[in-house]
């Protein structure tokens, strides 16, 4: 068996190793407790199930300096090619007016003061307008880098990662679970989320397939005959509603967008988890 | 003698005779006959056969229902209005001359600087096309390597994720605003008049 196991080692990349032994103590305690639910019978790999949560974003992304330009040349254009508005007609036959009223020298009595400029009408709208104070787009957790809250960065796909105790060692990662048989992995997915959230947040999973893997092996001490190594199968899923109710550990939870990912995820994991976050 | 005669005849019929029907016409119409012993002359031969008028007249009723039907598709036909599509129709206060602007002569600059904003426009839209179709070539290619994974793993599971999820679609969902909602606004007061033109258009079915 150590044969096999170490051909298999050379094959594999040089920070795996390393790697490894992160993991070392992690599974192999939990792979003690959970020894007597096997994966898949005959199978040396342990199989888990992860859930990639999202938080889609609430607002558009502000424009970079050539989409502000283009959008502005594009304004232009349009009104260039455009027809006279019935307000701009307005405006033009009041302007024609006025600079008749100012050639003749006399100064005709009439309704001169009833009429409402178009001025005083644009004057008026704008004024509304300042009234409504539209909401924030830089919200208060943005300022303070608040990664646990749901309100920050509201252009942006938020994604839960969860810390979790594995041996003697904190190691960050996406939300999983050990299959059990009997359930899909879809299944595990969602009750990974169930039992995560207690039942307060809506997700919608998109589709049954998983949309990512990410296999390793444990080190040569933790190695038994049915355990090699793991896989975990991502699924993703989108927030509708709900949030967690107050968390009682405030270490453990974050909501992190794609370039954040890099301060919390372990190399080899992150690479496999990029893949199939689109930003 | 007479009517010993026609009682032979009529027993020397009825052996003869294998129709229950003819036998009977023929004691009935006996006085008609030439001769005692005719037997032949019983059996009308001479006039034509009964014409039956149960196949005709359901066909001439047919085609007079088709004929009103004719009737009224034509009628139908020349009486559709087809719904007018409002985008299409200038409304007559637009096509006024003196809503047309003065054409603008854009001085060498402003047309120079425009022309090189297109150019960067296009490079920047095909470079962004480009980076939008190798992440989504990555995300496929990741999935079906987890697939592939999963079928080494076990097929059965294998099955169950390839299988389609009914409940994903119709899926709606809300994009993304310029501004986040307000928790406490409050919306003008006012009623909402519905003025869309809305158009039926009459179909018969048949």
């Amino acid at each position: 068996m150590a044969a096999p196991i170490r051909q298999s080692l050379f094959g594999v990349a040089k920070g795996r190793w390393r790697f490894e032994g992160l993991w070392a103590g992690s599974l192999g305690s939990r792979s003690l407790a959970l020894a007597a639910a096997p994966s898949i019978s005959g199978s040396p790999w342990r199989l888990l199930g992860a859930v990639c949560l999202q938080r889609p974003p609430l607002v558009s992304k502000p424009l970079t300096p050539l989409q502000e330009e283009m959008a502005a040349l594009l304004q232009q254009i349009e009104v260039e090619r455009s027809l006279y508005s019935d307000h701009e007609l307005r405006a033009l036959d009041e302007a024609q007016q006025l600079a008749k009223k100012k050639a003749d020298l006399y100064d005709e009595e009439g309704d001169e003061q009833n009429v409402l400029l178009t001025q005083d009408m644009e004057d008026a709208w704008e004024q509304k307008f300042l009234q409504f104070k539209p909401g924030a787009r830089i919200t208060e957790a943005d300022k303070k880098n608040d990664r646990t809250s749901l309100h920050r960065k509201l252009d942006r796909n938020l994604v839960l990662l969860v810390k979790e105790k594995l041996g003697d060692q904190d190691v960050w990662m996406l939300p999983q679970a050990e299959w059990q048989p009997g359930e899909t992995l879809r299944g595990t997915a969602e009750r990974t989320l169930a039992t995560l959230s207690e039942n307060n947040l809506e997700a919608k999973f998109l589709g049954n397939a998983p949309c990512g893997h990410y296999k390793f092996k444990f080190p040569q001490a933790m190695r038994t005959e049915s355990s090699l190594g793991a896989k975990i199968f991502f699924f993703k899923a989108l927030l509708v509603t709900g949030d967690f109710s107050q968390p009682r550990k405030k270490g453990q939870r974050v909501w992190v967008c794609k370039e954040e990912l890099g301060d919390y995820l372990r190399p080899k994991y992150l690479a496999q988890v990029r893949r199939f976050l689109l930003d | 003698m007479a009517l010993a005669a026609l009682g032979v005849s009529a027993r020397a019929l009825r052996s003869r005779s294998w129709l229950l029907g003819t036998w009977q016409t023929q004691i009935r119409d006996t006085h008609q006959r030439a001769s005692l012993l005719s037997f032949w002359e019983l059996i009308p031969m001479r006039a034509e056969p009964l014409r039956k008028k149960k196949k005709v007249d359901p066909k001439k009723d047919q085609a007079v229902k088709d004929r009103l039907k004719k009737r009224i598709r034509r009628l139908e036909k020349a009486s559709q209005e087809l719904i007018p599509i409002e985008d299409f129709i200038t409304p007559v206060r637009l096509l006024d001359k003196a809503r047309q602007r003065p054409p603008v002569e854009l001085p060498f600059e402003e047309s120079e600087r425009r022309a090189l904003l297109l150019k960067k426009w296009s490079l920047y839209k095909h470079q962004e096309h480009e980076k939008e179709r190798d992440a989504i070539r990555t995300m496929l290619k990741s999935q079906q390597e987890a697939l592939q994974e999963l079928q080494l793993m076990s097929p059965e599971l294998h099955a169950e994720a390839t299988k389609r999820d009914l409940s994903l679609f119709p899926f709606e969902r809300e994009g993304p605003d310029y501004t986040p909602p307000v928790s406490n606004y409050q919306p003008p007061e006012g009623r909402y008049h519905d003025i869309t033109k809305v158009y039926t258009q009459v179909e018969f079915k048949r």
